[in-house]
């Protein structure tokens, strides 16, 4: 029998469901192998049945259920529950679940100040009030899926690799662990390093020095030629069989899209220690907490206290 | 880390009442510093007992979420001691310090902590009489700021 699969989306692009397309030939044995039984990007299943006949927002039972996107309405978070309650395994899709994504870069803020500068402050917009009737509250934050309920395995990446969605849904349906890479990007990055910046901080729009069509170890590291790359404080995994990660293979600095190494991490603290330690300095990073956490900001951004 | 330690010392100071004792936390780097206090030591000089020392090979060890996280998790102030610019034992050991020390000030402020909490200083293995000093007056300012607001 082929195994029930459940997708939900929340504070999200789509592009993780784009993943899961992109995923290419090895998809057709697996969809051999699955029966998706809800996914509202794909299929008109209605939470509220065809007919809007039931009470309560229903999702059916699965065996793997997928959520892509952050909590950010009190909808969200009744669906990521019902999600748990009705999946026997819960997959949190691509960063925004595992992490809060960019979504949570708005824990800047808080809702109060989001609300005021889209509704009233605004150049553009009418000033009238908050829209209220028959659309869900926004919770006081953006939250990743585990601080809602248990996740029992997160699939980082903005968006996540078709390798590793393809990979963590066989694995699941073998029944075998699938563990993530514990390394940071800097372990499986093959560019040359030599602990000293040979330049001051330079902006993203400035290109980096390399031989274009030179293999990647042939470069020198990004943040040694003074651009931001969050490697340092960032999971690996992105390169898959390839190993060397996905920005740097495209002469590019991690965005750090995989997120931290743990659960624990702080990788502002993380990153402003490895910036500083190669020589640059520190003070020309004008926005450390959201360059820093830019796909991490569930816990770990809250608003700035005015002084 | 020195975790028990600060736990240990957190459950000897009542949290800002009466007799609250800073706690603050030393790295001295092995070839300087460290030396300097032991100088100190035999010397019989005279400074507070609220440092408790920890012992690293050079002052470049010091990764800012060390320091970041002691604060956050019970010491009142850190100070980090190394030796004098050009002195290291391991020629640039001090100045990776210096760097980093600039980048823990700056996230002093994203934790609410005051930058006074942390400090940076050079003393050399013969400069017994500056490290009592040193120490005397960070433990002098630590308790004029309070208790640190991690601690609960």
């Amino acid at each position: 029998m082929a195994a029930r699969l459940a997708e939900e989306w929340f504070a999200i692009c789509g592009g993780c469901e784009v993943t899961i397309l992109d995923i290419g030939e090895p998809l057709l044995d697996l969809l051999a192998k699955v029966q998706i039984v809800h996914m509202p990007v794909l299929m008109d299943h209605k939470l509220y049945g065809q007919t809007g006949e039931k009470a309560e927002m229903e999702i059916p039972e699965a065996e793997i259920g997928l959520v892509s996107g952050g909590i950010r309405s009190d909808e969200h978070k009744h669906l990521a529950q019902e999600m748990r309650r009705k999946c026997k395994t819960l997959i949190a899709l691509g960063s925004c679940a595992c992490y809060g994504g960019i979504p949570a870069l708005a824990n800047l803020c808080s809702t109060e100040e989001l609300l005021t500068k889209v509704y009233r402050e605004s150049v553009t917009t009418d000033k009238n009030g908050f829209p209220h009737e028959e659309i869900p509250v926004l919770t006081d934050r953006v939250y990743a899926l585990s601080e809602v309920v248990k996740v029992d395995l997160m699939l980082p990446g903005c968006p996540t690799t078709p390798e590793m969605v393809a990979g963590a849904l066989t694995a699941l349906l073998e029944g075998r662990p699938f563990p993530l890479s514990s390394k940071s990007v800097c372990d499986e990055c093959p560019t040359i390093r030599e602990k000293k910046a040979v330049s001051a901080l330079r902006r993203r729009l400035e290109p980096p020095e390399f031989t274009p069509g030179a293999p990647v170890n042939q470069m020198r590291c990004f943040i040694e030629q003074g651009f931001l790359c969050n490697g340092p404080a960032t999971r690996s995994g992105c390169g898959g069989s390839d190993g060397t990660p996905r920005c740097i293979r495209a002469y590019m600095p991690c965005e750090g899209c995989f997120g931290p190494l743990s659960e624990k991490a702080n990788p502002m603290v993380d990153m402003m220690g490895a910036l500083s330690s190669v020589g640059l300095d520190p003070k020309q990073i004008s926005d450390r907490a959201a360059s820093f956490n830019r796909f991490s900001g569930a816990g770990r951004l809250r608003p700035v206290p005015k002084r | 880390m020195s975790e028990t330690e600060l736990c240990e010392a957190q459950a000897t100071g009542e949290n800002g009442g009466e007799g609250w004792e800073p706690l603050i936390l030393t790295f001295c780097c092995y070839w300087c510093a460290y030396t300097g206090a032991d100088l100190a030591g035999t010397s019989r000089l005279q400074y507070p007992t609220n440092i408790r020392i920890l012992r690293v090979q050079c002052s470049g060890m010091v990764h800012p979420n060390l320091v970041i996280e002691a604060l956050t998790k019970g010491a009142d102030g850190v100070l980090m001691l190394g030796c004098h610019p050009g002195d290291c034992h391991y020629l640039e050991g001090n100045l990776r310090a210096r760097s980093r020390a600039e980048a823990i000030s700056l996230m002093l402020e994203d934790f609410g902590l005051e930058p006074e909490r942390f400090r940076l200083e050079w003393v050399s293995a013969s400069e017994g009489p500056r490290f009592a000093q040193v120490v005397t007056e960070m433990v002098e300012q630590v308790k004029q700021l309070g208790p640190s607001p991690y601690r609960s």
